[in-house]
């Protein structure tokens, strides 16, 4: 019965099409590899409005979504729940890490914009 | 001659038209209640958390300044300029905001209740959740701006997007 529901839980996210979010460090990194995608770490909060437009508006724009798609895996802390790794600085959420093969940071977005400028960012930053 | 002389007291005055001990109070203390800094430049200068509560700010230059959670209540905000600025969480309530430039200010969670808005650029502003409320925005622009989420209560006039 397990594995009918693991499937049918599966179909329903793929059809939704949204962005899966991580919430590990290293299981992202390990996907991004495993992949061949970048990681893209976002420092945010439940209670910051400009977050939630990004994830609400932002990462739904189906443009926006299939490059995301396409370049990065998506690593979601909370600011009250998640310390940023070691080497990583913010100071204002939401924070955007790129991360390099390295699990360094290679560049960042501070702050969200609408669909069309972040796109614009998210390709100046790939 | 005596034009000339005149001329340059008359564009000194304009150049300082602030009170020089209250720009200096501000860049010591960071909070600057009831001080003139009208025309200051106020540019580069880290404004979060600043008081400015019943301040004369008239055409003071904010751009791309830092200043979230800056509590500008009743203060005169005529001809001012925030474009640019991160303004997170600020307080305009009971401002004076004649055509003061918001172009692509982020003003998340701002309060705008009871100011007299006229004539603003809120273009390409992030506005979202902010909150507006006894306001007539007829004469104001929100192009390209971010409303998502932004409160307007049933009292205000030329909400736009209606």
């Amino acid at each position: 019965m397990k594995p009918v529901i693991l499937i049918i839980a599966c179909t329903i996210t793929l059809l939704a099409g949204g962005i899966q979010f991580e919430h590990d460090f290293n299981s992202a990194l390990q996907k991004a590899e495993k992949q061949n995608k970048e990681v893209m770490m976002m420092y945010s909060a439940p209670w910051c409005p400009e977050c939630n437009y990004m994830k609400e508006v932002v990462f739904k724009n189906k443009n926006v979504l299939a490059y995301i798609q396409k370049h990065f895996i998506v690593l979601s802390l909370d600011i009250q729940k998640d310390k940023l790794p070691k080497g990583f600085d913010f100071i204002g959420i939401p924070t955007f890490f790129f991360l390099d093969k390295k699990a360094k940071e290679k560049d960042k977005i501070i702050g969200g914009s609408k669909a069309d400028v972040f796109l614009q960012k998210l390709k100046a930053v790939k | 001659m005596k034009p000339i002389i005149i001329s340059m007291l008359v564009c000194s005055t304009l150049l300082f038209a602030f009170n020089r001990d209250d720009f200096k109070h501000l860049k010591e203390e960071g909070d600057c209640p009831k001080c003139d800094l009208s025309y200051a430049d106020l540019r580069g200068i880290d404004l979060s958390m600043s008081d400015f509560t019943d301040a004369n700010l008239t055409h003071a230059n904010l751009g791309s300044t830092l200043a979230h959670k800056a509590d500008f209540t009743r203060a005169d905000l005529n001809y001012a300029v925030f474009a640019n600025a991160n303004i997170k969480g600020a307080s305009f309530v009971s401002a004076r905001l004649k055509s003061v430039n918001f172009y692509a200010a982020r003003i998340w969670k701002g309060n705008f209740s009871h100011a007299r808005i006229d004539h603003c650029n809120f273009n390409e502003s992030a506005l979202g959740s902010a909150i507006f409320d006894d306001n007539n925005l007829t004469n104001s622009t929100f192009s390209g701006a971010i409303l998502y989420k932004t409160v307007f209560h049933k009292n205000v006039v030329g909400v736009p997007g209606k």
